[in-house]
Order: structure tokens, then C-alpha cells, then sequence
């Protein structure tokens, strides 16, 4: 579950006390592979080996070593364009609601602490349990004008059927809002609990100082918070680049309303699959770990939430 | 700021968070609801009503009857599959944690950094390049395909490093080693009794991502009677002509309370997870942060 993913301030980070060097007894450096080994090797053989792989297959055709030639057959694939202005569309409506909804309730929430505001926590995170082909068929319903307990809005957007809310652009409008049922609540929790991290005696001096609640939400709160702000940011896109259940789901619901090769996913998985060409599949899975490698890596290098050299620390 | 301007912004507050809360409790609470109701009274009742308890069974028995009880096949699919994942994880999981936080050897800033980058990437991205693997061992539809890369976890390896490196003194450590205690007895005897509350940790995490995983069996299996609930879930969609025409879910042979239904069980071990664990859930999702 990605929201679960659990960031680190970058703020608290004690300065490392020296490490005793040990000696390197032979009968250590054993039990320290016998302890690690095991997982060594499934990092290579289901972390590495898969890209490595893949990496191999996308310059390979019927057998023989063909260059670029998957790559380019791949760019030229006019289903591709198709794709990925879906991908991108969904990201650009998404990401900024998303925030949006996370940022104002988790201030609106911490302006006031206490057992209300947990209770609403709960109830915000909750969909959360409801993913995958769950909450596509939830929403299926949901967007049923026959059963669904949003039927009077739905008739306000002229929305007569489930296939109506399914066609055309309005396939991105309900991919967002299942985006923000079953996303915002994790994140909701863990800027809730940022928030309440921060030190006291800032807020306080705000307060002192006669900064009104909105000014201090906006020059002192977040400023504080904004590393994680960008890290719900970059691990949103790079979740939300890969976006295939959905999709997938709904079409089973509709079928002719949603392309098979929706998104950019789909479309490598119908390479695979349906097509039997592994070497194309293999060249678009490829470019699609980069941009997740992407964000891993600025998710590292610039918010600095995993501080792998802290790790000398103790 | 006059008392009428606090009112109105505390009305304002009010209102926005109770908004919320029935965009994001709404649908739950007729999920909860709607199999405890006919097809028909969904369709013409008001949409949040009671039915009752009876129903619920009924549409049990209708859903069990479909493809000779199918469902049960995969929900014990599900149990099982994630089960061994989970158990397995922890396996790899806690020891490699613990030694990457406690010891020096050649090695460990790349495992380390690896792990955190691997923990990063969606987990869909690797899905595809995995299959080509397993198809290339020749073991995609076997379960293999599925629990043999669900325990590769490097969130929980993340976990029990930071656990660790936070839990247990070096000074304990070399005082077993005074007496005489070797380097696997200290992990047995000494990390191992700490570990308790990370195990509980890694496992219920472990758990809620192999029960939702979808992409990677959907891509890994294709024979119905291995799905996961899950897939079936999808299944169940395709082969009861879900809804095929204009008027929603009209003309299904399983009919909306047992999809509902259906819908339901696939969440509840993570609903009632949720609502049971909500402290111990706060923890995890701040565990780093608390242990900075």
C-alpha cells in the first residue's frame, strides 16, 4: 500500500556518535550473510534480475539482437500517444485535488485537535481499506444512478447510467475522485501527525505575535511541512504514472466505453499478453520504472525523507 | 476578529470537515448496507435504508452457488497466498533488518540503499519486467509467480532497521558478547525478544498489501479456480454481464446485494483491521518519524 510508506523528518537528525570499530573475525562476516543472504538474494532475483531482464529482452527480436528496433516500434505505436495523454491528463487533474484535499483537512483538523478530530481521521481514511477492484466496483455503484446515495448530484451533471460517467473525459473525472476516496486519508494522517511534531514554542510565538490562524497556517505550518508535501507529491505521480486497475476494472463493466489500452500500463501489459511481443513489452515496462526510478531518486537526493547515510549513525 | 466573524468561520470549519466526511464515509455506509437489502429495493428504496439481517444470508447463498462456490475457493486462495508472503517476509525481513543496523561488512551501503530505493518505486513498475522473468523460468500460473515476489519487502526490512537501530543498545549486544555469546546466538537470544512490535508491524503492513495486490496476479495467473479475491471480484464482474447495458446493473445474474457483498468481504479483514488497530496504525505510519 503505498500511502502507507513512512516518511522521516528531516529535521531531527542527530549527529552521529562514533562507532567502535570492530574487529572483522571471519566467523562474524558468516553470520552476517547467513542473517542477511536470504534477503540479498530476493533483492537480486525479484528486485534486480526482473529490470535486468527486461533490459535484455527490449534489444532482442524473434531470437536475435535487433538495437533499438523494439524501442522505436514501441514510439511508433500510435496507441501510445493515446495512452499517455490519458496518463497525463488523470496526473494533472489528480495531483492538485489530491494535495488540495490533504493539506486543507489535515490544517482544518489540526487547528482544533482532540476526539473529534480523530474520529474524522478515521472516517477519511477508512476508504483506504477499499482498493483495487473493490473500489472500482464500489464505484461502479456509486455512479449508478438506480442505487447510488449521490443520485441527485449525479442527475444535476445530466449523468443517466453508469456508462455515461464512464465515457469519454469523464472516465478521468471518476478516476480522480476514487484517486482522492482511497489516497487522501493515509496522507491525511501522516501530515496530521507532522503537524503535531512541529515544535510548540514556534507556534506559540506566532500566536504571541498576533498572527491570525490563516497567516500562520501559510508562513509558519507549511513551510515546516513542505518537504512532505513534496514527498506526497512525487510518490503520487510516480503511483498515479502507473495507474492499470482501474481501468482495467471499469472496462470489464463497460466494455467498447474504455479502450483495453487505456493507459500507458495497459498497453504494455496488452504487448505482453495479447500480442505475445515481450521484447516491446519489455521496452515500455522499462521506461515506465524509469520515471518510478525517477522519483525514487529525487524522493532520496532532494527531500532527503530516507537518510540512508544517517544510517552510520549508530 | 468580532464574535459574528468567529461564528461564521467556525460554521465554515464545521461544515467543510463534515463534507468531507460524507464524501469519504458515504459510500462505506452503503457498501455496508446494501447486502442487507434486496435487488429491488436498491434500485426504488431510499439509498441508505436497513433491509436485514436475513438478507445478507440469502445473498451469501446466492454468491456461493456461483460456479460451484468459487468465492470460497478464493478467499482461501487469498488467505493462503498471503499468509506465505507474510511469513516468508518476516523471514527475510527481520534478520537482514537487524544486521544492517547493527553490523559493519562489505556491502551494506549498497543493500541499504537499494532496499530504500526499491521501497520507493510503485510496486507496479516492476510487475511487467517480473513476468517476463517468471515466464522465462517458466513458473507464470503458478502461485510461486505470486508469493515468491510478495515477500520480497523491502519496507519491512525498513522497518525493523529502523527498529533496531532505535530498540537495541549496542551496550546489550556487547555484553552478550563478553559472554561468549556468538553472533547468531545474539540475534536469537538478544534482537530477536526485542522484535515483537515490529514483527506485529511488518506483518500487518505485509498483510494489507498482499491481500489488495491486484496487478501482479492479474498479470501472473490466469486459471480461475487460483485467483485471489480480488480477481474474482473482477471475474465475477465479467461473467455475470455486470453491467452490459445502459441501465446499470440491471440484468445480472448475481444481482446488485451479492455483488455488493462480494465487494465487501474482499475489504473487510482491512476494515475491521483499520478500526481495531487504530493506534498501532497511527504508529506505523509515523514510525519513522517518531525514531528519527
Amino acid at each position: 500500500m503505498k500511502t502507507l510508506t513512512t516518511p522521516r523528518p528531516p529535521t531531527v537528525r542527530a549527529v552521529p556518535p562514533a562507532r567502535p570499530r570492530r574487529g572483522r573475525r571471519p566467523a562474524r562476516a558468516t553470520a552476517v550473510w547467513i542473517l542477511v543472504g536470504p534477503y540479498a538474494l530476493f533483492l537480486a532475483v525479484f528486485g534486480l534480475a526482473p529490470a535486468g531482464y527486461a533490459l535484455w529482452t527490449s534489444f532482442v527480436h524473434d531470437g536475435s539482437f535487433s538495437g533499438a528496433r523494439n524501442w522505436t516500434a514501441v514510439l511508433d505505436d500510435y496507441r501510445l500517444g493515446d495512452a499517455a495523454t490519458h496518463v497525463t491528463t488523470y496526473l494533472l487533474l489528480w495531483l492538485p485535488i489530491l494535495l488540495l484535499t490533504v493539506l486543507s483537512l489535515a490544517f482544518t483538523l489540526h487547528a482544533r485537535p482532540g476526539r473529534t478530530s480523530r474520529a474524522l481521521q478515521l472516517v477519511y481514511y477508512l476508504p483506504g481499506a477499499v482498493t483495487g477492484s473493490a473500489a472500482a466496483l464500489l464505484w461502479l455503484f456509486m455512479i449508478s444512478p438506480d442505487s447510488s446515495p449521490f443520485s441527485p448530484l449525479l442527475k444535476l451533471m445530466d449523468i443517466e447510467s453508469a456508462t455515461d460517467a464512464l465515457s469519454g473525459g469523464s472516465l478521468i473525472a471518476l478516476l480522480t475522485v476514487m484517486g482522492v476516496a482511497v489516497h487522501a486519508g493515509g496522507w491525511i494522517v501522516v501530515l496530521y501527525g507532522a503537524l503535531n511534531a512541529l515544535p510548540k514554542d514556534v507556534l506559540e510565538a506566532a500566536q504571541v505575535d498576533g498572527a491570525s490562524a490563516w497567516r500562520t497556517m501559510w508562513h509558519v505550518k507549511l513551510p515546516m511541512v513542505r518537504t512532505y508535501v513534496a514527498f506526497v507529491l512525487i510518490s503520487s505521480f510516480a503511483s498515479g504514472s502507473q495507474v492499470f486497475v482501474e481501468p482495467t476494472v471499469l472496462t470489464t463493466a463497460a466494455p467498447g466505453q474504455i479502450s483495453p489500452t487505456w493507459s500507458v500500463n495497459q498497453l504494455a501489459y496488452v504487448y505482453a499478453t495479447q500480442d505475445g511481443d515481450f521484447g516491446k513489452a519489455a521496452a515500455l515496462s522499462l521506461a515506465m520504472l524509469a520515471i518510478g526510478l525517477l522519483a525514487a531518486w529525487i524522493v532520496i537526493t532532494r527531500t532527503r525523507m530516507y537518510a540512508t547515510n544517517s544510517t552510520d549513525s549508530r | 476578529m468580532s464574535e459574528a466573524m468567529t461564528a461564521v468561520s467556525r460554521g465554515a470549519r464545521a461544515l467543510y470537515l463534515l463534507g468531507a466526511a460524507v464524501f469519504f464515509g458515504l459510500p462505506l455506509l452503503w457498501l455496508l448496507l446494501a447486502p442487507t437489502r434486496t435487488a429491488d429495493d436498491l434500485t426504488t428504496g431510499s439509498p441508505l435504508d436497513f433491509g436485514s439481517l436475513g438478507q445478507v444470508g440469502e445473498a451469501w447463498s446466492h454468491l456461493t452457488s456461483y460456479n460451484d462456490g468459487e468465492i470460497t475457493l478464493w478467499i482461501g486462495n487469498s488467505v493462503i497466498y498471503a499468509a506465505a508472503s507474510v511469513v516468508l517476509a518476516l523471514l527475510l525481513c527481520v534478520p537482514a533488518g537487524y544486521v544492517l543496523a547493527k553490523q559493519e561488512f562489505a556491502g551494506r551501503r549498497v543493500l541499504l540503499t537499494l532496499s530504500v530505493v526499491t521501497m520507493i518505486m510503485p510496486p507496479a513498475a516492476l510487475v511487467l519486467p517480473l513476468y517476463l522473468e517468471m515466464s522465462a523460468l517458466g513458473l507464470t500460473g503458478t502461485v510461486w509467480s505470486v508469493i515468491l515476489p510478495l515477500s520480497f519487502y523491502p519496507f519491512g526490512v525498513y522497518l525493523a532497521f529502523l527498529h533496531f537501530q532505535a530498540n537495541l543498545p549496542d551496550s546489550l549486544l556487547d555484553a552478550a558478547r563478553v559472554d561468549g555469546a556468538s553472533e547468531l546466538r545474539l540475534f536469537w537470544s538478544v534482537a530477536l525478544p526485542l522484535a515483537r512490535p515490529v514483527i506485529a508491524l511488518i506483518a500487518f503492513f505485509g498483510f494489507v498489501r498482499c491481500w489488495t495486490d491486484f496487478f501482479l496476479p492479474f498479470v501472473m495467473l490466469s486459471d480461475d479456480r487460483t485467483f485471489t479475491l480480488q480477481l474474482g471480484l473482477m471475474s465475477l464482474l465479467q461473467s455475470t454481464g455486470a453491467v452490459n447495458n445502459s441501465s446499470g446493473f440491471a440484468d445480472l445474474d448475481i444481482h446488485q446485494p451479492e455483488a455488493a457483498l462480494a465487494g465487501l468481504v474482499a475489504c473487510a479483514p482491512l476494515l475491521i483491521g483499520f478500526v481495531l488497530a487504530q493506534r498501532f496504525l497511527r504508529t506505523g505510519l509515523l514510525a519513522g518519524a517518531e525514531k528519527g
